[in-house]
């Protein structure tokens, strides 16, 4: 790693600073093509059907369908770029990026990996080294910015539909955020930090630990609200063939709207990451008191792929809910049990547990 | 770094004056907060900057947009007719409030004391010294405000639903 | 006539929401499971280019003019079909032939032009059922497209080859000379 360095002229810290930087947006990025990829496949397995399989690598190679990505990727890009008449030209060009910057952002402060010392430094395996002081704050930030892209491209289209997918999807998105918080504060409580690593620590290896046990209403809440956040089925208001057509999206097309199913990926990355962090224990191996650092990164990124998969599972088998009863869920449902979590977790802190 | 986030907050700010489409003012306003949270971790405090974002920018300004959507006032206003003397009365107002915050700002003891001795370095801000702030120092003042807000919330209520 | 509508009482499990939404995912996920470990040839979706439906035996598909063993062709041309045909889309123009060497100059009748235009067919069998020499099928092929019109004018040679491929018999390009009385030949 040191040589590595020296032969770019850079200091290790500014090198492995790069090379995290590069890992972690390629990989979130790369993972989230691979999982429309998965999604498409998935829904179709879970629909007895077959999915994408005909696209072939060079012409030759089938494996599985994967190459849809690609002819995806490129269609996308030879498309033409329309942009409707009436719109608002500067936000309608700059809502793609509000929605797939925050996305990836979201993940810089979450370990996926043990950190380990070389040379006498220590790295660590986050964007931002824990003890930031931002912390879990990070991503709920973050998280919050997600709205503009969602609003500013349906606004910025100047259609009905857009607007009113729109509107839905930014109301929810803030009235579950309150949920949301307040599942991750009662974590922030039993933990006694707000870093992401001392939430791991926190966890330890054994998995009857980990916060999904010690505080399964609270993960339930948080696992609920993240699909209100990440625009998920059964929550996606901001779309709906069935009532207003494809939503904030219903202008875009070509590389502008490819970056919006990104974003939504992405933040699907994220989000599933997030959860295993929270959750599950992050990069801790279940009974291992001390892994190895590969070993860590892929505990990690095998919960993270399973919580993924997860979102792709719950999308084919629950329906999208009505409105009112999602608006009925978030604030009567989701806001008094996050609370009850926390208050109940007080009520156990001040008993001395 | 200062430069770029002062920068941002400024630029935001003047768009946000000068804009005379209301969703464009609205966002170059989220500009502005964004700068003021990058100062905010400039000044060693990120939680008030990952309070600022999550307070202002995720939830109270897209409820201000959602708003404006909602009445969907997509023309841009009108302009005015052209008023010479007030815009010239509000220049001097605002060079004269600028010339006299400076003017205050280095007469200030502090000011001095930073020149004379280098600034000292400020330790870094944790949830958990904000908590210790709120709960311990400042009980009272954050009970009352609790209270406040509880007491704003109930009219809210009581205002908008008519047969209670 | 009122329907009562039973109202479903849910129980307490069932309103958690928790519970039935992991059943449906129980399900979903045995439905995932077992599409994938169905051999591809077993699954629900036949891959249209590479697998193809087995037709049913009554399949009104592509046309198909009848010969006999000896290659001719068992049209007579009495122009049933073509009064038949809802569409209009055949039209035959006969012509006399002679098998002078056998029958002593009797003389038969066969279509020099038989042609179906598949633009207009609308494969409704009405041809075969007017048929009285069973000179004409719809059988099972169903891939009926060109990138032309033109080459959608099936002519008499077209239509007696169209399944010859298939069946694994020659491909004719011309009347055969007769060699036995059609009288004589088992239909």
């Amino acid at each position: 790693m040191d040589k590595l360095a020296s032969m770019l002229h850079m200091t290790p810290a500014i090198f492995w600073m790069v090379v995290k930087v590069v890992i972690v947006f390629a990989g979130v990025m790369s993972l989230a093509a691979v999982w429309t990829w998965v999604e498409r496949r998935g829904s179709a397995m879970i629909q007895d059907r077959i999915g994408p399989n005909r696209a072939r690598l060079f012409g030759r190679w089938p494996i599985l369908g994967l190459a849809q990505i690609a002819a995806d990727g490129i269609k996308f890009f030879f498309k033409e770029d329309l942009v409707p008449t009436d719109a608002n030209k500067r936000l309608f060009w700059l809502a793609p990026f509000l929605a797939f910057v925050p996305a990836l952002m979201g993940f810089a402060v979450i370990p996926f990996g043990k950190s380990f010392v070389s040379g006498g430094q220590t790295y660590h395996l986050a964007l931002l080294d824990p003890g930031n002081g931002m912390g879990m704050l990070y991503p709920l930030a973050i998280g919050g910015m997600a709205v503009y892209g969602v609003l500013v491209a349906a606004w910025s289209s100047n259609n009905k539909w857009s607007i009113l997918g729109g509107m839905r999807a930014s109301a929810a998105m803030v009235s579950y955020e309150i949920g949301l918080s307040l599942a991750v504060i009662s974590i922030f409580m039993t933990t006694g930090g707000y870093d992401p690593s001392e939430v791991i620590s926190a966890q330890g290896h054994l998995p009857w630990a980990w916060n999904i046990v010690r505080q399964p209403l609270g993960f339930i809440v948080f696992f609920t609200c993240m699909f209100a956040e990440t625009n998920r089925l059964p929550f996606d208001f901001a779309e709906g063939e069935s009532e207003i057509v494809a939503g904030f999206n219903t202008e875009y097309g070509s590389m502008k709207y490819s970056l919006l199913a990104l974003a939504e990926y992405s933040h699907l990355m994220t989000a599933s990451a997030l959860i295993a962090t929270l959750y599950f224990g992050g990069w801790q191996v279940p009974f291992v008191k001390d892994p190895t650092v590969m070993l860590s990164v892929a505990s990690f990124l095998l919960k993270m792929l399973f919580f993924a998969w997860v979102f792709v599972w719950i999308r084919w088998t629950v329906p999208r809910f009505r409105y009112d009863q999602l608006m009925h869920l978030g604030w009567k449902v989701m806001l008094p049990l996050s609370m009850a979590n926390l208050i109940f977790h007080a009520w156990r802190m001040s008993q001395g547990h | 770094m200062f430069i770029t986030f002062a920068l941002i907050t400024l630029l935001g700010a003047l768009g946000m004056l000068l804009q005379k489409n209301v969703i464009m003012a609205g966002l170059c306003m989220v500009a502005t907060f964004f700068g003021v949270a990058g100062l905010f971790v400039l000044l060693a405090n990120p939680v008030a900057a990952a309070l600022q974002i999550i307070v202002y920018t995720g939830a109270i300004l897209v409820l201000v947009l959602f708003v404006i959507m909602m009445l969907n006032s997509h023309e841009e206003e009108k302009a005015q007719a052209p008023r010479p003397i007030q815009r010239w009365v509000s220049l001097a107002l605002v060079a004269a409030l600028a010339f006299g915050s400076v003017k205050l700002v280095l007469a200030s003891s502090g000011l001095k004391a930073l020149g004379e001795s280098g600034a000292a370095v400020p330790q870094a801000m944790t949830l958990q010294k904000v908590g210790t702030a709120l709960f311990a120092d400042h009980l009272l003042g954050f009970e009352v405000a609790g209270f406040l807000l509880l007491a704003a919330m109930i009219g809210a209520v009581a205002l908008t639903k008519r047969n209670l | 006539m009122a329907v009562i509508v039973k109202k479903v009482e849910l129980t307490w499990l069932d309103r958690t929401y928790v519970w039935p939404v992991m059943k449906g995912m129980g399900i979903t996920f045995q439905h995932f499971l077992k599409q994938l470990f169905t051999p591809t040839a077993k699954r629900y979706t036949i891959q249209y280019p590479d697998m193809k439906k087995e037709m049913p035996a009554g399949y009104r598909g592509l046309h198909e003019l009848k010969r006999f063993e000896d290659g001719a062709i068992k049209c007579v041309a009495c122009f049933m079909c073509q009064e038949a045909c809802p569409a209009r889309c055949i039209s035959i123009e006969a012509e006399e032939f002679s098998d002078l060497n056998i029958t002593q100059g009797f003389e038969e009748k066969r279509p020099a032009v038989f042609k179906i235009d598949m633009l207009r067919c609308i494969y409704c069998g009405m041809c075969e059922e007017a048929c009285p020499k069973d000179a004409i099928w719809l059988r099972n092929d169903y891939e009926v497209a060109a990138y032309d019109r033109l080459s959608m004018q099936f002519g008499k040679w077209d239509l007696m080859n169209t399944y010859a491929e298939a069946d694994g018999k020659d491909s004719l390009g011309q009347d055969p000379t007769p060699s036995v009385p059609r009288r004589t030949i088992a239909m």
